[in-house]
């Protein structure tokens, strides 16, 4: 049963990944670099919406509380996203959509990627111990921190519960309906269309 | 204007994070890199994670990351047919349905060519002068660095950015701002310095 769940799960978030257009690396970087952020607003609206499910499913509750899952804010979320950030901009793609573009278009660099990926979690995974002495994961360390109050497991910031969730998502979703579709003109990438 | 697929693309990736949350838990796809890689690792050394019946997991490992929260991702890498391993798993078959039912496919893969590196060749010189490492280093080292920070971040994209933010998370926002104040002067970069390499 649960590894059903995860094959129709698995499979139903690759297909979404590709039909938002995702897994498009040409479409990232043209996000990342502002010059068409259709790709940005797309993910913003659905995380808003996300966030409005989630609430009003708790709100009648029929959401399991217990599923909820919040990681940990401390200094290594920051340098981490950092790092991920640059590899980020230089390809286009991320752990997600790399995995899933192994199954679309432009596979042998999905796969290049992948493999990448596959040898950096490894160094992360040997350099982890070197990390964790250096005290990254403690600096700066909120615990598992959420913006409202959703679940007594968790440090909360604002007393709204699922009622400031339920906010959230529809400021985010009016954010991303709001975005302009490009901040700056595209020139460098129109030239090279041209050819 | 496409805006209406555009709406449905957001909507669909909403409900698939919802649904995930609902049904089991938050998605995240980074950990199942360090799994695959530590699948590798301790098949070349078997040493690397022992069984250990004091444990609620059941394993210990000398090395610190797998043995980490009382050796959960060593039990992962011990038993990989596992939800959250699947998962990752089933991802690409998702996006192979999602290719073979695309009635645009043809036009978007003839402007899909991902890193732009290989558009710029002219069609006389052969593949052969395409050095293979021009054409997928800068994906691979792009890769290592993702995984290298994911795993720092404990999340990438999809846990922090996307399950994070969707549950309020402070470090969903957090990681979302750190990755976007350098992948857009890197992306800015990169493309430009692509661009200028093409006219010139």
């Amino acid at each position: 049963m649960t590894i059903l769940s995860a094959v129709a799960l698995g499979g139903l978030f690759g297909f979404a990944l590709y039909k938002s257009g995702a897994s498009d690396p040409k479409k990232l970087l043209a996000a990342l670099r502002l010059e068409d952020l259709t790709l940005m607003k797309t993910i913003l609206f659905g995380i808003g919406f996300a966030s409005i499910l989630l609430s009003l499913s708790s709100l009648i509750g029929l959401f399991d509380i217990s599923h909820l899952s919040i990681k940990t804010t401390n200094l290594g979320v920051i340098i981490g996203g950092l790092i991920f950030g640059i590899g980020f901009g230089a390809a286009g793609t991320c752990p997600g959509t790399c995995v899933a573009a192994t199954g679309s278009d432009g596979i042998k660099k999905a796969i290049s990627a992948v493999t990448g990926g596959l040898l950096g979690a490894f160094t992360f995974s040997l350099s982890y111990g070197w990390f964790n002495n250096l005290g990254l994961f403690d600096a700066m360390n909120l615990g598992k921190l959420t913006l409202f109050n959703l679940s007594e497991s968790f440090p909360s910031v604002i007393n709204l519960g699922f009622d400031g969730l339920l906010i959230m998502g529809v400021l985010l979703s009016a954010a991303a309906y709001m975005l302009p579709d490009r901040l700056v003109k595209a020139q460098y990438a129109e030239q090279s269309q041209k050819h | 204007m496409n805006n209406w697929k555009r709406l449905k693309g957001a909507l669909l990736l909403g409900a698939v994070f919802f649904i995930a949350a609902f049904l089991v838990k938050p998605i995240g796809v980074s950990t199942q890199f360090s799994v695959a890689a530590g699948i590798i690792h301790s098949a070349l050394d078997p040493d690397v994670i022992q069984p250990d019946e004091t444990r609620e997991t059941g394993y210990r490992s000398t090395n610190a990351y797998y043995d980490k929260s009382d050796g959960k991702l060593a039990k992962a890498i011990k038993n990989p047919l596992n939800y959250d391993f699947i998962f990752v798993l089933a991802i690409p078959f998702g996006a192979l349905a999602g290719y073979l039912l695309d009635k645009h496919r043809k036009r978007k893969t003839e402007a899909n060519t991902t890193f732009n590196t290989d558009i710029n060749v002219p069609d006389n010189v052969s593949a052969v002068k395409v050095p293979f490492v021009r054409n997928y280093l800068p994906a691979f080292i792009g890769g290592f660095l993702l995984l290298f920070g994911a795993r720092m971040a404990d999340g990438c994209t999809s846990g922090h950015m996307f399950s994070g933010i969707m549950q309020g998370s402070v470090s969903g926002f957090i990681f979302a701002a750190a990755v976007f104040l350098a992948a857009i002067p890197v992306a800015r970069y990169v493309g430009r310095y692509i661009a200028e390499r093409k006219v010139g």
